[in-house]
């Protein structure tokens, strides 16, 4: 939770993104609390509503749940679910913008996967 | 728990409106923010708000009761004005220790122990005179009264202006701390809009003496985008858009448009679609010259 916001995106969007990254690198283990919406608030300075705002997405998506008069815990299966849910937005996120960038370039397909093979850097190794 | 309701507010300075027709509705549990260019009304509309101007016509109630010469809502309301050492109020010539002990009595749920903690921490010398005061010191003064007073309603008028930006920072800290921790309301004015937006709950743009908009902060961002690319086909993809702030390069245009529901920008054209912070919707919705 110790990222800065910035103002690219929707400080909501922000928040919730925090808690996913927080989450698949294990500074929030599953069944443990999250901060509350009031602890963001205060740690950002931002409106609890709009911290709220950014919770209540991850209570949607089944990500965090709401224990009465406790507080917010991260569900079980989580970590899972948050990289399946990225590896789908990845084509979207990521491979788009490579191949247009690419293409106004004029990089072809070839050697754009020449570059990715060679890349000494990212954590994917050969299966 | 009540709102805090305006009707029809009209000001008149010398024959000239300054405010016309204002209705506003203030919710308990909110923090607002006020913007609008200088001399829009803001500080009028504060003023009025809390009793310490009275309206050429319309009302100002809380609890179904109006506002005007009334102690029972009065007490739930704080206006901490910005002090100025220029301005021949009685306060300049007063000591900081005077005036926060004449807030005191007039606050009857004032906080003496954070008031006294803010002092320490703004390392204030309360036996200066306010007229010897820094702008950044005149600030906190304004703060701490305003925080101290833990009035239902606290209004603040360019609470930042003269602070330096760790006291800024300090301050929206302090805000959203006080915020909550009481679910006070807050109204804040502010010209240096961007670090303050994400404070806002909602906002309330103040325009030419009529509110131009009022709705919540990150909802008026979601709808809010800069379009750009070929002037022809900004064209296209603006259509059927309220299009705000043109500009022009060359062939080149730029355009701020702000989406009604169930509106979308359509995605066959090739613009750059940009998303806005709450400094550039606001001079794409007053900066033009009239």
């Amino acid at each position: 939770m110790n990222e800065i916001l910035t103002q690219e995106k929707s400080i909501y969007i922000q928040i919730k993104e925090m808690i996913e990254n927080d989450i698949l690198r294990d500074i929030l283990l599953e069944e443990e609390r999250v901060p509350s919406t009031n602890e963001l608030a205060k740690l950002f300075s931002i409106n609890p509503a709009t911290a709220a705002k950014g919770v209540n997405l991850l209570v949607d998506d089944g990500t965090l749940y709401k224990k009465r008069g406790i507080g917010m815990f991260v569900a079980e299966g989580a970590k899972k679910k948050i990289m399946e849910k990225r590896k789908k937005h990845f084509y979207d996120d990521y491979v788009k913008s490579l191949l247009a960038e690419a293409g106004s370039l004029g990089i072809t397909k070839e050697e754009l996967i020449a570059m990715i093979r060679e890349s000494k850097d990212g954590g994917i190794e050969h299966e | 728990m009540s709102n805090l309701t305006a009707k029809g507010i009209v000001k008149t300075y010398g024959g000239k409106d300054v405010l016309h027709g204002i209705d506003l509705e203030l919710e308990p549990g909110k923090i607002y923010g006020l913007i609008g260019r200088n001399g829009a009304g803001k500080t009028t509309l504060l003023s009025i708000l809390t009793a310490q101007n009275p309206a050429s016509a319309g009302t100002v109630t809380y609890e179904g009761q109006p506002v005007w010469e009334n102690p029972d809502v009065l007490r739930h309301l704080c206006f901490s004005r910005e002090l100025n050492q220029m301005t021949g109020s009685n306060a300049n010539t007063m000591k900081v220790k005077e005036y926060l002990r004449i807030a005191a009595t007039f606050f009857p749920y004032w906080d003496k122990e954070m008031a006294a903690r803010l002092v320490k921490e703004f390392d204030l010398d309360v036996k200066k005179r306010i007229s010897k005061l820094s702008k950044g010191m005149l600030s906190m003064v304004t703060i701490i009264v305003a925080l101290a007073s833990k009035a239902e309603f606290t209004f603040l008028d360019e609470p930042v202006a003269g602070l330096d930006v760790v006291a800024r920072e300090r301050f929206y800290n302090l805000l959203v701390e006080e915020f909550t921790e009481t679910g006070r309301t807050f109204v804040v004015s502010t010209h240096i809009i961007e670090e303050a937006a994400d404070t806002f709950e909602e906002v309330i743009i103040v325009d030419k003496g009529k509110i131009l908009l009022k709705e919540n902060t990150q909802e008026l961002l979601d709808r809010s985008f800069h379009i750009s690319g070929h002037e022809e086909e900004v064209d296209k993809a603006t259509a059927f858009l309220d299009v705000y702030h043109e500009e022009h390069l060359g062939r080149s245009k730029g355009v701020t448009v702000l989406l009604k529901p169930g509106q979308s920008i359509p995605d066959q054209y090739d613009v750059s679609i940009q998303k806005l912070n709450l400094q550039k919707v606001f001079v794409a919705l007053c900066g033009e010259e009239s």
